[in-house]
């Protein structure tokens, strides 16, 4: 269990431009955008699609970089980092749980869940050791041996949030977790998300469309809400200051 | 788990596609063996340990004859060291099937000149002093069961003897092994002066002789000597090194090699887009895995070497199976093939070729998939859609 200061700020998003180019179009997804979320936090973000949740979660995660603005991690800005850099940090630091599992078909659960470890030091054993207790972590020991396609959607996210969990990253980046499942499996899940946040101190950013989220989530940060906060804010210091 | 286990069970997802890829890869290195050790036969007995003899025969066809007195005439040329002769007898056993190489050659000089045929002494010397006798090599030996000392009738199809016929008699007076190459053993050799004698015409004419050039001469000025010596006479010669000589007899051969070259090339090329083929649509199907494998951490390197791998792997394997069934193929061949083409073996050389091709197609069908893991997006592959 990891011993978490709510005071401290685990991730920081500050002033945050992100635009894409969509054929002759230049499209702004965020535009001066700021968060902040502390250690320990479970955080849902919710919102209607477009408003770029996703991206946010991506670049949290170091998978995609910002125009501008600072992307800082547990005070590390991750943004200036160079690609392998970044490999080597989000490996050490982030675990992933996305929509689709994704999990390699030619491997067991156990295989799977084991994957991340191939870059830590750790011997076969060890390893074998770690994913052994990530499954059991999910409930998921008894189908170690069970090819993806032996299991159950939900089973299958399981095996997912145990390869997240498996080199005890502190954070855990979740994108729609439970967009495939039926509701008695979400709630299993939701449950096993907030019990890692709980028992075992993971600080949590999932982006959800589900609104019974809210019930697990320590937070949650209701996106179109927040950008308005945000321009409101924005507006104030800039009259203050005139 | 490791890269290795990742490599193995990727390379088995589809199973059939697999296959039919190897399958590919391995015929295709089946005929670039088959062709090897062909290719290992036509060459084989072109080179010649001593690249100090020449050929000179007549300069219009090797069928044409040279004077014997041209013997004296070639050895009094400065930087010539001596000069022996060989006429063609084209013998047969019994059987015009049964064909043989039998040559007619100076008793006195030949196996002087040619050191690579090796004998026991005694053999040779009972060899020189039996008008009669024959040298015989040891492949004909074992084909036939003869013996030191046995009879043996040959027939010409070209030389008829002073008694009205064209099977000669002979005595086995020794057997020869060839020191260089096995191919090799399966000449006869007899005396010229008895040839010479006994034959019904022609007499006084050799096919072709074999000057030796003394080391410090100038190979090259020697030959142009001999050719000028005889230039303007009706017995014009040419003269080349033994390896020239040999190696135009079989030209024929190897421009068809070359043409099965040429094949085997278009085979490969045809294999590289197969398999290059093969690997694209392989990592196309798990781009989404891919980007899944760099969200945690691997990096693009990683992934590149395990495409590699999974292309060396599927090459490497079909290519070992080529190579096998080319060996076995080439081993039952070489046996039914023995008296027209001896010598068809696949060489450590060709090996190596292998290796190298293998490593080579390796990093060519692994190029563009490396390419695409290089730019993949992680956010763009995993979905992110602002």
């Amino acid at each position: 269990m990891q011993t978490n200061n709510p005071n401290k700020i685990a991730i920081q998003l500050k002033k945050i431009n992100k635009s894409y180019q969509k054929g002759s179009n230049n499209v702004v997804v965020h535009d001066n955008f700021n968060l902040s979320i502390a250690e320990g936090e479970f955080v849902a973000l919710m919102g209607p699609s477009g408003l770029g949740k996703s991206t946010l979660l991506h670049l949290i995660g170091g998978l995609d970089l910002p125009t501008s603005g600072h992307v800082i991690i547990d005070d590390q800005r991750i943004d200036t980092l160079s690609e392998g850099k970044l490999s080597i940090w989000r490996a050490e630091n982030i675990g992933f749980v996305f929509q689709s599992h994704h999990l390699l078909p030619v491997l067991t659960a156990q295989g799977n869940v084991e994957l991340p470890l191939l870059l830590t030091p750790l011997d076969s054993k060890q390893r074998k050791q770690h994913a052994s207790l990530a499954l059991r972590l999910v409930g998921m020991e008894e189908r170690a041996n069970h090819l993806p396609k032996e299991l159950s959607g939900g089973q299958e996210q399981r095996v997912a949030i145990a390869r997240a969990i498996v080199s005890d990253p502190k954070i855990i980046l979740c994108d729609e977790p439970t967009g495939n499942l039926d509701r008695k499996t979400a709630d299993e899940i939701l449950t096993l998300l907030a019990a890692l946040n709980k028992d075992y101190g993971k600080t949590i950013v999932m982006v959800t469309h589900d609104l019974r989220a809210s019930e697990y989530a320590s937070r949650v940060i209701n996106l179109e809400q927040h950008i308005e906060e945000g321009k409101q804010s924005q507006l104030s210091a800039v009259e203050v200051n005139s | 788990m490791n890269i290795f286990q990742l490599v193995w069970r990727n390379s088995f997802r589809k199973k059939t596609r697999f296959s039919l890829t190897c399958l590919s890869v391995m015929i295709a290195f089946f005929l670039f063996s088959i062709l090897a050790g062909i290719n290992h036969a036509l060459t084989s007995n072109v080179s010649s340990n001593n690249q100090y003899r020449l050929l000179t025969s007549h300069k219009i066809s090797l069928a044409r004859s040279l004077p014997l007195n041209y013997q004296q005439k070639i050895s009094a040329i400065a930087g010539v060291d001596s000069v022996s002769y060989a006429s063609w007898f084209g013998g047969f056993f019994k059987d015009e099937t049964n064909q043989l190489a039998v040559l007619a050659v100076d008793h006195q000089s030949y196996f002087e000149m040619f050191d690579e045929y090796s004998m026991p002494k005694w053999q040779l010397e009972q060899w020189k002093n039996t008008r009669t006798g024959l040298v015989v090599g040891q492949a004909i030996a074992n084909k036939y069961g003869w013996k030191v000392g046995d009879k043996v009738p040959l027939s010409s199809s070209i030389w008829m003897n002073r008694e009205g016929v064209f099977t000669w008699q002979f005595t086995v007076s020794a057997i020869y092994q060839n020191a260089t190459s096995a191919s090799d053993e399966k000449q006869i050799f007899f005396q010229h002066a008895y040839f010479d004698k006994s034959r019904a015409y022609g007499r006084n004419m050799v096919s072709w002789l074999t000057p030796k050039v003394a080391e410090q001469a100038d190979v090259d000025k020697v030959s142009q000597q001999i050719d000028k010596l005889f230039a303007n006479s009706t017995g014009a010669t040419r003269t080349t090194t033994e390896q020239v000589f040999i190696k135009e007899r079989v030209q024929q051969f190897v421009d068809m090699a070359m043409v099965i070259k040429l094949v085997v090339i278009a085979v490969f090329f045809t294999l590289l887009l197969i398999v290059c083929n093969t690997m694209m649509q392989s990592n196309r199907e798990r781009l989404n895995e891919s980007a899944m494998m760099k969200a945690l951490g691997f990096s693009s390197r990683f992934l590149i070497t395990q495409v590699y791998l999974e292309s060396f792997f599927m090459l490497a394997l079909g290519a070992l199976f080529g190579c096998i069934s080319a060996q076995l193929c080439l081993a039952y061949v070489s046996h039914l093939f023995a008296d027209f083409l001896p010598g068809m073996a696949i060489d450590n050389v060709h090996y190596l070729n292998v290796i190298s091709l293998v490593f080579l197609a390796a990093t060519l069908c692994s190029f563009l998939p490396a390419l695409t893991l290089k730019r993949l997006t992680i956010s763009n592959t995993l979905g992110a859609k602002a």
